[in-house]
This record gives structure tokens, C-alpha cells and sequence, in this order.
């Protein structure tokens, strides 16, 4: 599975005017490629606030204590407004709860579909063409170096190599695009044109300027060399030229016989060009670029296999071979900086483990670390390396924070000795004081210490783990993807964003996500819309940058029964289309039970379960997962619901021991005293609560679960049978 | 739960339509509730649940029907005898054209038009004594003290520059109580019948969690000591710990204090758990009408179905395997040849359907 956002050790509070609020208090966790992380607690656990920071919109007034999430090679927890502006909404988007107040009630929906498309577009094409233009330089240079060779001669000519393919890779994407567009438009014409005579067919024809118009438009943009070219084209321009004449006449007279013929033909025309396979446009960018001379005249294949032949034996071949050898080379280059930045690292470790860190030793040897580490980056790597390119700035981070942490210590303790003082006087007079008096530390030094330590420690495991993949490495494959990245980067480039493929990828978008009618609806305004399909337009403006990750924070939570089953079907759909990664914030488990592959329950700003689903709805642990299952009514349910009782605690002042004792009837004498430590229950489910300790009494079920385990078994088993 | 002895009808709604405009909100809805037994009804957004609510609260006059509290009509609307008396003006023009035509003498035409006309009188007459004495049987129980209600928001349902004791005394203090001690003492009352301390009483709602304010919200309702207590909606702003709270706190207090309750909400599982019938809706007309066990165990509507099959379960595998059905009005329905009323498929259990419809469905329920 590949990792593709990690977040670690994050601690956020709010300063607000009563005291700091320790909204998310040391979590980790990961989200794998195309899986569906949910997170679960009650409002307050900080599980929006944890969402939040991943996408750097945290409120004006929170404090990033530690921490750090890893996308891409990034922190997103470091990184300036203007890095994150390539990758909030492009790579992580985010549904919010309430639908109506994330749309702008004054732009029509189209308009607030493709703004995003526009003002972004031209950044994006910025971005890929720099992308292009480094990575091919990388390149280039590895090339270079690879072949080894001296003589300046080779040199250029690998060089010139690079600056051909770069100048042929852009003319094929133009080629390409153009002939997708025209192909498209095809395809949507004749869907068209079917439903029309058929509409004709049963006298049920309307909206017909519209339709004749759209018609007309599309056939126009389906004329292209590689789709319908020649006396094709010449026909169907004269087939525009009649259906314009007789389409508005025929409409006013409510006669389509006439336009039923030419409909007809154009049909004719167009399927057989649909049916034509499809130019292979790599190998004809290269030709039209180089051979200097116009493409020879002949059937597709037949074109495809002289192309193909032509660029492989002149260029491709070579290009492949030399960008193969260039990866290996860099490959081997770095994986020996790799083993000399661990054993840099093995050597330092030992500063950060002594009992008191000493400031000058730790900065010293971060600063060696990052140097060694930072060297050892294989940058030609299209997945980066994300735990490598930001161990530097978090290990950083993470000394600073302890160095400051002794000195906020000491005010904090100072002020817990007065305020202590004045407490017992208090309470010696017969008072009971409304306020509680503050920990004696402010920031838990030992923690601090141990998230270094554990930093170290995953970086070293996941060198390790690099090189002993080192041998099965396909440098083929390597290659493979490398041209489909230069591809990606290029289409990026060339394809510019102007308002009519804005609105032509809109109104895929509104497809997609299941709207009907979008041509009417892309016209309209929000409030024209039932909450169901509003979620669904947000969702649709979601996707529209195609991003990485999406981030549900309760899609559903305002939406009845019946459409919320529409909404989390469509978010699985979409998932399983796009290959998404997804975090599902909810506090309702039953919605959870469908969506998630991983579950993580949060509260009071910790995990305090995390499994598969299965473990989490079969086999909970934490008395907070079972306290939730067994507040949840389901439709067997004839008992008296066992409500959690009391409130959250204050996180200004949060309890010692596991936050949730105070409310757990199944609570420890040590659950007062000290927090417990993730559990292992098995490879993929952990619980932090004592009850998991060998030492601790057993604790069965609440039998309202069981029974409904039990019951849900006993079910899924009829299913099954069914 | 059901307690079938207790036969008192205590609220009686007759064909209620509520139309705001053009737009039919609530459309010929009809039930009844019995003493002591909680009334659920669900449906998608939209579908009317929360007016037929206002309605018999009196929040909206109602456009047509009647409303019948303990017997005594509380609320009526005029619109149905305003129509009757168009259709009977219609009827007698065509009448008088028949008449004109018809081969009699004219004498014998002008005594039957006269005729005629002194029927359409009469019939106006009684029409128009129906429209007044509906008039005035809304405008008599104007303040009805029996009926509560518990709104959906527990943030926006209460004033926030109020304490709340304030809140929760003012409705006594609208009724005319004046003595302070009494208000007090009262007020102390329910806040400890519902959970709260005497010393939130002084307090201001921010001060309060979701839950205690909604807890605040049902002491409100209750200091009246009502009969009938209409819940909009009262968990659906909550989180599923605090649910449980408040669901099991009307529980409580429904026991203690023989309430009746009209519940309104659209999570099918807390209705399931806490209905003794169930009421469904979808766009303003009531669809089906049975006792909880019987609704879920064997729902004959289409729509009813769909809503059955949309409940997120906490079982992953059951999920995986659940098939949504989805309710489309023109495929599941030809109402081309007749149109559907409510009617009785099995004793207690009403859909609305047609005849065709209602012998398929009794003969589904036989299998």
C-alpha cells in the first residue's frame, strides 16, 4: 500500500480568553492510496480540527504546537501560503457539512463550478511547464553522467536529445488534443442525433432551436484530420449548411421530416468515423516535427506501425534506453548516499537518547543529519520521498520546541505553586473554588524527546526498507512512468483553460456526480436546488481540480436518511472511479459501517481506537467505542439506550489519566492517574485504554453489544445464504 | 410499549391541508393519537412533517380540515367549504342551461329554476354556518397550554439575552401567573425533572452544552404540564452520546407524566426505537400508517420501502450487501384509472393506494 499522507505527533491548541484549549492532543495516523480513513467522535474530539490543518485553513487563533504532515514530499504544516496554494483544492479537496453555506448564493452554479478551473488554470500550466523543465534538466544531467563519458561530443548529443524530445513530446499532445476534442464531440453528437430521431420518431420533440443548435456546434468541432477528414468533412459542412437553412422553417412549421433525412446522414458519416482506431500521436509528434517531410498516405494501422517504426529505430529506442540507464544510475548513485546518510545517522542517534539533551550537541547533529539525508535524495523520483525531503525541517522544529519547553516549564511551575497555594487556602477556609489550578507543565519534555527519537527511527526503517528493495526495481517500468509524468506535465501545458472548456468539463463534472438535466441546471442558482443535489454540486466543485484527497467533513449530517444513502453511494462510486484517497469526519457510526475501509475514534483530542472496520464494529475494545455503539439505536432495538453520561471534559484543563474515565463506568483506578499507551491488539487495530494491560481485570461486552453482534452475524448470514 | 387498552383518542386530524400558495405543503393528511402513545412521523425534507406539526400547534392556519383536541375542535380551515360552495354555483349553472334546453313549457322551467335556486341557498347557507363556526372555534382556543412543542435547534429556540429560568417561566407568566415564589418553586421543579440543577436557572443558554439545552428546551414544554407535546425533530441536531441523553429523558418523562407525544424526525432507527406508530410521509400526503413493529416487518408502500432500505446499519458486512431501493412515484404507481385514498389493508395498517394496489398489498400481507 503507498502512503500518501501521514500525519504525526500533531498537537494544535486555541488561545482563547479563559486558557489554552488543547483541541488535538499527539496523534498519528496514515492515509494509504485509494482507502477510506474515517474518523469518528463526538463534536469538540477535534476531528474537524485535525482536517482542518491538513488543509492549512485553521482558525486565526490555533497554535501548530508539533507535529508534522507529510503529502508529497511537503509539511504541510511548514510550507509557505504560496506552496500551498498548488495544493489546497488541486491534490486536497474538501466537502464541508452544511451545503448551502459553502456555496455563494449570488453566482449561478456554473459560474462557481469552472471559477475555480479558470483562476487557476493559468497557475497550473506555470506549474507543469517549470515541472517539465526541471525534471527533463535532472535528466539530462543523469544521462550525462551515466554514460561517462568525457568527450563533449556525447555529451551534447544526449543533450540535444533531451531538448528533441521536449520540442516533439508538445507537439504530440497538441496533435492529441485536438483529435480528443474532435472525437468527443463525435461520440456526444451521436448520442444526440439517436435521441432526437427517436424523439421525432414519437412526436415528442421540444426545446428544438436548442438542441439543432447544439447539433450543429458539435458536429462543427468533430471536423479534424484523424476524425472525419476529406469528402467526409466536405459533406458534413454542406449537411450544416442544409440543416441551417431547414431547421427554422421546419421548426415553425412542426415538420422535421426534412431534418430527420439530414440528421440521418450525418449519423452515417459519423459512426463510420467513430468506428476509425486511433492514431498513435507519440510517434506522429516525432515524425512531424523531424522527418521534415509530410506524413505518407495510408490506412491508420498501416501509419501507425511505419510511425511507430520510424520514431523507435531514429529516436525512441535510444531515448528509452538512455533514460533507463540514467535512473539506475542515479538509483545505485543515491542508494550509496543512502547508507552513508544512515550510518551518519547511527552514529548521531545516541544525542538524542541521553536523558538531558544538550542544545548545542542536538543542533549539531540535526544539522549533519539533514545534510547527510539531503544528499542522499534521488530528486529524478517522481513518488518523493516524503519522510526524507522533510526530516530536516521537523527534526528542527521538534529540538526548538523541547529547548523552549524547559523554559515555559519553569513558569508553569511557578505559576502552579502559587495558584496551588491559594487553593488549599481556599479550601482550608471551607470554599470550594470555581477555578482549577494549572498543571505544573506546560510541555511534556519526555513526549517531545520520544517523537525525535521516533522520528529517527522511521526514517532509518524506511531507508532501510528502500535498500533492500534496491534489487527488484524494474528500470523499465521506472522509465515508463517517467514519460507518462513528462506526458502529464505537457498536456498541462499545452491544454489552456478558457471558458468553454471550463464549462464543457463542468458539465461532465455535474454528469459524474449524478445531477440531471445540467445544461438547465448549470444556469441556475443555488438555492434552486434541493439540499441533495446542492451536496451533490459541491462535491462535483470538489473533484473539479481532481485532487488526491478528499476530505468529507460530515457530507451527510444535514441530509436525510434517504438522500444521505444517495450522497455516501455517489462519494463510494467516485472514490472507486478516481481511485481517491478519502477521510470521512462524521460522529454517526452507523453512516461509517458503509464507507470506511480504517476507522480511527477520536476523543478528546486523542485516538483512542484505531482498525479495520470490522475490528472496530466487531471487535471494539475502548469503552468509548462500545459507550457509542450502544447510544446508537438501531431498528432491533427494544432496550433502554445506554446514553454516555455527563459531558466531554474541558480541554483547557484536560484530566491527567484517559480523558474519558470520568464518563466510563468500566473506568481503573489508573485510568485517573495515567494515560494509557496504545495497545496492540492485532496488526491493524489498537486501542489505548488499560483494560488491554495483562494486569487488568476482564471486562466482558456490554451485553446491548454483544447481543447486536450477535444479531448482526446471525443476519449477515441470511444474507449471505440469499 | 404499546398500551392497547387505552383506547382515548386524545388528537384527531381530518383532512388537513396546509397550502402555503401554490405550494401544497401538507395535503389531506388524516390520524389520529391515542392517549398516552407516541406518534412518529417521517419522511424526506420537505415532505410536510414539520407544518402538519405547526399546524396543530397553530403556528399557520390551516387551510383546510379540522383539528380535534380531547373532542373539542381546536383548529379548522374554510377552504373545503369555500370550494363546495363554487362547485354547487357551477353545478347550478349547468343546471340552468340543461333546464333552458329541455323541451318543457315555460312555466314548468321557471318553477324548476326557482327550485333550483332556493337549493343552491339553502346549500350556501349551510356552507357559509360552517365556514363561521370554524372561524370561530380557531379564534376561541387561541392559547392552548396542553399542546407543547420541542423545537428542532436547541441554539436558535432559545433567546440568548435571556436567563434560563426566564425562559422556562415564561410561559406561565403569559398565562397569568403572578405569584414569584410559585414561579420559582415551579421552575426549580422541572429543571430537576429534567436534569439540571436549581443553579442553571440563573445562567444564560451559551453557557450550555447541545444536549443541556435541548434538556432546557423540554423543561419549557413541560413546566405547563401539557397533554400532548409535538418534538420537531429534538435529537437531530445532536451527537449520538447526547441522543441517547434526551431520547431516553422523553422516555422518562412520557412514563411520569403520562405524556403523549407527536414525534417528528427523519432518522428511522431513533423513530423505530421510540414510536409506538409510525406515520410516513412524502410530499405533503400521508403514505402509510401502522404500529412500529408492523411498519417495519412488513412495509407495503413503495416509498416506505425505500426509506426502509436507506437506514445505515452499524455492520460492515450487512452494509456491503445492502441493495437501496429507490422510490419513483410514475414507475411504481399507475394511478391513470383511479385515483388512491388511505385506506385500511390490515387492522391499524393504512397505505395509500389504490383499489388494484390494495388487493395486491392484502394479498402480500396473507403470504
Amino acid at each position: 500500500m503507498e502512503k500518501i499522507l501521514s500525519v504525526n505527533n500533531l498537537v494544535i491548541s486555541f488561545r482563547t480568553p479563559a486558557g489554552k484549549v488543547q483541541a488535538v492532543r499527539d496523534i498519528s495516523f496514515d492515509l494509504n492510496k485509494g482507502e477510506t480513513l474515517a474518523i469518528v467522535g463526538e463534536s469538540g474530539s477535534g476531528k474537524s480540527v485535525t482536517s482542518k490543518a491538513i488543509l492549512g485553513i485553521l482558525a486565526g487563533n490555533s497554535i501548530v504546537e508539533s507535529g508534522s504532515i507529510v503529502y508529497d514530499g511537503m509539511d504541510l504544516l511548514r510550507i509557505s501560503e504560496d506552496q500551498f496554494y498548488h495544493v489546497r483544492g488541486d491534490k486536497i479537496a474538501m466537502i464541508f457539512q452544511d451545503p448551502l453555506s459553502s456555496l455563494n448564493p449570488i453566482m449561478r452554479i456554473g459560474k462557481q463550478l469552472t471559477e475555480a478551473m479558470l483562476l487557476k488554470g493559468k497557475a497550473r500550466q506555470k506549474s507543469c511547464r517549470k515541472e517539465f523543465n526541471d525534471t527533463l534538466a535532472l535528466l539530462s544531467d543523469a544521462m550525462v553522467e551515466a554514460e561517462a563519458t568525457n568527450e563533449s561530443a556525447k555529451a551534447a548529443e544526449l543533450r540535444q536529445m533531451c531538448k528533441n524530445f521536449d520540442k516533439f513530446e508538445f507537439k504530440h499532445i497538441e496533435l492529441e488534443h485536438e483529435y480528443s476534442v474532435a472525437y468527443e464531440a463525435a461520440l456526444e453528437v451521436h448520442d444526440e442525433i439517436k435521441d432526437v430521431l427517436f424523439y421525432i420518431e414519437k412526436n415528442a420533440f421540444d426545446d428544438e432551436k436548442y438542441t439543432i443548435k447544439e447539433i450543429i456546434r458539435l458536429v462543427d468541432d468533430s471536423i479534424n484530420d484523424w476524425v472525419v477528414s476529406g469528402e467526409d468533412a466536405v459533406t458534413l459542412k454542406q449537411l450544416i449548411a442544409d440543416l441551417k437553412k431547414v431547421a427554422s422553417a421546419g421548426i415553425q412549421k412542426k415538420e422535421y421530416t426534412e431534418i430527420a433525412r439530414i440528421l440521418k446522414s450525418m449519423d452515417v458519416i459519423l459512426a463510420a468515423a467513430l468506428d476509425k482506431p486511433e492514431p498513435d500521436f507519440f510517434s506522429m509528434g516525432y515524425y512531424v516535427t523531424f522527418a521534415g517531410k509530410p506524413l505518407p498516405d495510408m490506412g491508420v494501422e498501416e501509419l501507425n506501425a511505419y510511425l511507430r517504426d520510424y520514431a523507435d529505430e531514429n529516436f525512441i529506442n535510444r531515448f528509452r534506453e538512455c533514460a533507463a540507464g540514467a535512473l539506475k544510475y542515479n538509483a545505485e548513485k543515491y542508494n550509496a548516499l543512502k547508507k552513508e546518510a544512515l550510518k551518519v545517522v547511527e552514529a548521531h542517534k545516541s544525542v538524542f537518547e541521553a536523558d538531558k539533551l544538550d542544545k548545542k550537541a542536538c543542533l549539531d547533529a540535526a544539522e549533519v543529519m539533514t545534510k547527510a539525508i539531503d544528499a542522499s535524495i534521488d530528486r529524478l523520483e517522481i513518488h518523493k520521498d516524503s519522510i526524507a525531503y522533510t526530516f530536516g525541517s521537523t527534526i528542527k522544529i521538534l529540538i526548538h520546541s523541547y529547548f523552549e519547553g524547559i523554559g515555559k516549564n519553569v513558569v508553569a511551575s511557578k505559576k502552579h505553586a502559587k495558584q496551588s497555594a491559594k487553593y488549599e487556602k481556599l479550601v482550608a477556609k471551607g470554599k470550594q473554588p470555581s477555578w482549577k489550578v494549572a498543571p505544573s507543565t506546560a510541555v511534556d519534555l519526555d513526549l517531545v524527546q520520544q517523537n525525535i527519537v521516533d522520528l529517527i527511527e522511521r526514517l532509518t526503517n524506511h531507508y532501510e526498507e528502500v535498500l533492500a528493495g534496491a534489487d527488484k526495481r524494474s528500470y523499465e517500468n521506472e522509465t515508463n512512468e517517467l514519460i507518462k509524468f513528462f506526458k502529464n506535465n505537457a498536456s498541462g501545458v499545452v491544454m489552456k483553460v478558457t471558458k468553454s472548456m471550463a464549462k464543457y468539463k463542468a458539465l461532465k463534472l455535474m454528469e459524474e456526480v449524478g445531477i440531471p438535466d445540467v445544461r438547465k441546471r448549470y444556469r441556475q442558482y443555488p438555492f434552486e436546488f434541493s439540499g441533495g443535489m446542492r451536496q451533490r454540486i459541491v462535491i462535483a466543485i470538489a473533484l473539479a481540480a481532481d485532487p488526491d484527497i478528499l476530505i468529507c467533513d460530515e457530507p451527510t449530517t444535514a441530509l436525510d436518511v434517504t438522500i444521505q444513502a444517495q450522497i455516501l453511494e455517489l462519494i463510494n462510486k467516485i472514490k472507486k472511479d478516481r481511485n481517491l484517497s478519502i477521510i470521512f469526519i462524521t460522529h454517526d457510526l452507523g453512516v461509517v459501517a458503509n464507507m470506511a475501509d480504517r476507522i480511527a475514534v477520536m476523543y478528546a483530542g486523542k485516538i483512542v481506537e484505531t482498525g479495520t472496520c470490522e475490528d472496530v464494529f466487531y471487535s471494539p475494545a475502548h469503552p468509548y467505542t462500545w459507550a457509542l455503539l450502544s447510544a446508537m439505536p438501531d431498528v432491533d432495538t427494544n432496550e433502554k439506550l445506554e446514553a454516555i453520561p455527563g459531558t466531554p471534559p474541558n480541554m483547557i484543563y484536560p484530566p491527567v489519566g484517559d480523558a474519558f474515565a470520568e464518563r466510563n463506568k468500566y473506568a481503573l483506578q489508573i485510568d485517573f492517574e495515567m494515560q494509557p499507551p496504545m495497545f496492540k491488539i492485532s496488526d491493524t487495530h489498537y486501542a489505548a485504554t488499560w483494560l488491554l494491560h495483562p494486569d487488568a481485570p476482564k471486562i466482558e461486552l456490554p451485553k446491548i453489544i454483544t447481543e447486536r453482534i450477535a444479531r448482526m452475524k446471525s443476519k449477515g448470514g441470511a444474507v449471505n445464504a440469499e | 410499549m404499546p398500551n392497547n387498552e387505552n383506547e382515548e383518542v386524545l388528537l384527531r386530524v381530518e383532512h388537513l391541508c396546509q397550502y402555503f400558495k401554490i405550494n401544497k405543503a401538507v395535503d389531506d393528511v388524516s390520524f389520529d393519537i391515542k392517549k398516552g402513545e407516541v406518534f412518529g412521523l417521517v419522511g424526506e425534507s420537505g415532505c410536510g412533517k414539520t407544518t402538519t406539526g405547526r399546524s396543530i400547534i397553530k403556528l399557520y392556519n390551516i387551510t383546510s380540515g379540522n383539528i380535534y383536541f380531547k373532542g373539542k375542535r381546536i383548529a379548522a380551515g374554510t377552504l373545503s367549504y369555500k370550494n363546495n360552495i363554487e362547485a354547487a354555483k357551477e353545478q347550478f349553472e349547468t343546471d340552468k342551461e340543461l333546464i333552458k334546453k329541455s323541451p318543457k313549457s315555460e312555466a314548468e322551467k321557471k318553477e324548476e329554476l326557482t327550485k333550483k335556486k332556493e337549493e343552491l341557498n339553502k346549500y350556501i347557507a349551510s356552507q357559509r354556518a360552517e365556514i363561521k363556526a370554524a372561524r370561530a372555534d380557531h379564534k376561541r382556543q387561541k392559547f392552548n397550554t396542553e399542546i407543547q412543542m420541542i423545537f428542532q435547534d436547541p441554539i436558535a429556540s432559545l433567546d440568548p439575552r435571556m436567563t434560563v429560568g426566564q425562559i422556562i417561566a415564561e410561559g406561565l407568566i403569559i398565562r397569568g401567573e403572578k405569584d414569584k415564589k410559585k414561579i420559582e418553586e415551579r421552575v426549580y421543579e422541572v429543571l430537576e425533572m429534567v436534569g439540571l440543577v436549581r443553579e442553571h436557572a440563573g445562567r444564560y443558554p451559551h453557557e450550555f452544552s447541545g444536549g443541556q439545552r435541548q434538556r432546557i428546551g423540554v423543561a419549557r414544554a413541560i413546566i405547563m404540564n401539557p397533554e400532548l407535546i409535538i418534538a420537531d425533530e429534538p435529537v437531530s441536531a445532536l451527537d449520538v452520546s447526547i441522543q441517547a441523553q434526551v431520547i431516553n429523558l422523553l422516555d422518562d418523562l412520557r412514563h411520569k407524566m403520562g405524556l403523549t407525544v407527536l414525534f417528528i424526525a427523519h432518522d428511522l432507527s431513533v423513530v423505530k426505537y421510540f414510536s409506538d406508530r409510525i406515520g410516513v410521509m412524502y410530499f405533503g400526503k400521508l403514505v402509510e400508517l401502522a404500529t412500529s413493529d408492523e411498519l417495519f416487518a412488513h412495509p407495503l408502500h413503495p416509498y416506505t420501502r425505500s426509506l426502509l432500505s436507506a437506514i445505515p446499519m452499524p455492520d460492515p458486512d450487512y452494509e456491503k450487501q445492502r441493495k437501496r431501493i429507490t422510490y419513483v412515484p410514475l414507475r411504481d404507481h399507475d394511478y391513470t384509472k383511479e385515483q388512491p385514498t388511505l385506506r385500511e389493508v390490515a387492522p391499524g395498517h393504512f397505505v395509500h393506494c389504490n383499489q388494484e394496489e390494495f388487493d395486491r398489498y392484502q394479498q402480500e400481507l396473507a403470504r
